[in-house]
């Protein structure tokens, strides 16, 4: 029998955050493997942001380790193979002089030489990623003019044409109205599944998604790995986790799982 | 008025700085730097300052003064908790303080240093313009290699980090590139006055709503439109030649926003 040993995307090992004397995050560690659908919830202020802030090397961690495809983040070269989406992605400054295909372009940036423009190739994995988003219409837009859920399909295509293997995205919902959110999941669930992208996603609305992730992360200051959030996750447990009664709204799919309510 | 000689000097000096200020400037007023042009114009000052007292060329001290003084802005604003606004005031302020305590010890403050002020664009000498073509083709060259990637960073500094971008040399090289633009550009139009320049362009050019190249090209046609304008202004009404420039540009800024109100 041949035995496989599979290098993690991501592989935290005691990680915590103390800013001022507050614990922030505390003695983390987590991996995360090729083709996962990690959903990761937590009260606001819990830390979630900090993670993954951590992970991508905006933050030094007090104490502890992120390795990145198996190498240490200051050893890691092959950021295109990340893509990111921020919380703030569909609050964008109205004048700012770009289009949406300026903003897609940007996802093949750190791919151009320096002094090298965009070649054939580039702008062909622009078009096939805006086609993707279904914003290829909308190329010639300038990007203060698209509604919440048109930015936040440019912002997704822009992480898209760095031809990534991970797609991390932090509430990028917010602000987005509830059918281009249902919209937003399917395409979400469809990049997994069809496109094999690893998805690290941040949300309150475990719900929506609960059919298609394949592990949930709770984290507040510390972190709970649950396995089959399908079946084993509770009100108790949110309850816990949110610091005050929490209820699951159930979705018709199943009564296990649904957005939490405070 | 182009068959005297020190008057060609003028108007391609002219022309150079307004395609310089432009095109930096646009970058600049993206990254919410607008004070910028203003602060290092007065540390410009303190290098034209210490040149005047100390005997050396003013114009090449200056752009010294300038780069060092850009560092030290780029230092404090990445690593203390500063705002970047609060930044530039105590530069600006603190620069101006000092280049008048250096005239005035050294007792040069006499109208070598009042031309550095208000700009004397017809008293530019062969030096002058050597020296503004050397060091002006060498930043142009910077800022248009790295312009995509410039761009990205004014969009959003984190994710172009997190996409592999060296947003910490480059946020260096864009404040160093206008430092000596600047330093180069208060011969013509004056410490006092480069930041309109610099700034009112671009501040136009953003009301037509038009994508990124388009901006920058409309900002560079209003700069050489004001430049040749205020100059030929200049000459036939006796007017100084600077506060004539700025002037034009803020005709034009004033034109813009009434043709583009929404």
């Amino acid at each position: 029998m041949q035995l496989e040993f599979k290098v993690p995307i991501f592989d935290v090992k005691n990680l915590s955050f103390i800013v001022r004397g507050n614990t922030i995050l505390s003695n983390i560690s987590l991996e995360i493997f090729h083709g996962e659908y990690i959903a990761i919830i937590g009260p606001n202020g819990g830390g979630k942001t900090t993670l993954i802030r951590m992970l991508l090397g905006l933050e030094k961690p007090t104490s502890g380790e992120v390795k990145l495809f198996g190498k240490k983040i200051k050893n890691f070269k092959e950021w295109y193979k990340i893509g990111f989406v921020p919380q703030r992605a569909s609050l964008v400054d109205e004048n700012f002089p770009a289009t949406v295909e300026d903003i897609v372009k940007m996802g093949r940036v750190a791919k151009c030489g320096i002094f090298t423009g965009f070649s054939k190739k580039d702008a062909e994995v622009v078009k096939d990623a805006m086609a993707k988003m279904d914003i290829l219409h909308l190329k010639e837009k300038m990007v203060g003019t698209l509604s919440g859920g048109q930015r936040q399909r440019a912002m997704i295509a822009r992480a898209l044409a760095s031809s990534p293997e991970i797609l991390i995205l932090d509430e990028p919902n917010t602000g987005v109205d509830m059918l281009s959110q249902q919209r937003f999941y399917k395409l979400l669930s469809k990049l997994n599944k069809d496109e094999n992208i690893t998805i690290v996603f941040i949300t309150h609305d475990i719900g929506v998604i609960a059919d298609d992730i394949t592990r949930l992360f709770t984290i507040n200051q510390k972190a709970t790995i649950c396995n089959n959030p399908k079946e084993t996750i509770s009100c108790e447990d949110i309850s816990k986790l949110y610091g005050r009664e929490s209820h699951l709204i159930s979705n018709h799919k199943h009564n296990h799982l649904g957005e939490i309510e405070c | 008025m182009l068959e005297y000689e020190f008057m060609q000097r003028a108007f391609i000096a002219g022309l150079l700085i307004a395609i310089l200020a432009s095109i930096s400037g646009t970058f600049i007023v993206l990254k919410r730097y607008s004070l910028m042009g203003e602060t290092l114009a007065h540390s410009s000052l303190v290098g034209v300052a210490v040149g005047l007292v100390a005997g050396y060329n003013p114009l090449w001290v200056a752009v010294v003064f300038a780069v060092l003084s850009s560092w030290l802005i780029e230092y404090l604003r990445s690593n203390f908790a500063l705002y970047s606004d609060a930044i530039l005031s105590i530069m600006l302020s603190g620069s101006l303080a000092l280049a008048v305590i250096i005239v005035s010890l050294g007792g040069a403050f006499n109208n070598s240093l009042f031309s550095y002020l208000f700009g004397s664009i017809l008293s530019v000498s062969n030096d002058d313009l050597v020296t503004i073509v050397l060091f002006g083709s060498f930043s142009l060259g910077l800022l248009l290699i790295f312009s995509k990637e410039l761009f990205f960073i004014c969009y959003d500094e984190e994710v172009a980090k997190t996409s592999g971008i060296k947003v910490k040399f480059l946020n260096f090289l864009l404040v160093t590139v206008v430092a000596i633009i600047i330093a180069l550009s208060i011969r013509v139009v004056g410490s006092l006055l480069i930041g309109a320049l610099m700034v009112i362009p671009t501040a136009a050019a953003l009301q037509f709503r038009v994508g990124f190249k388009n901006t920058m090209f409309i900002s560079l046609a209003f700069a050489l439109f004001s430049v040749l304008f205020g100059m030929t202004t200049s000459y036939y009404y006796s007017l100084p030649s600077g506060a004539t420039i700025v002037l034009s540009i803020i005709a034009l800024f004033i034109i813009s926003l009434i043709i583009n109100k929404k």
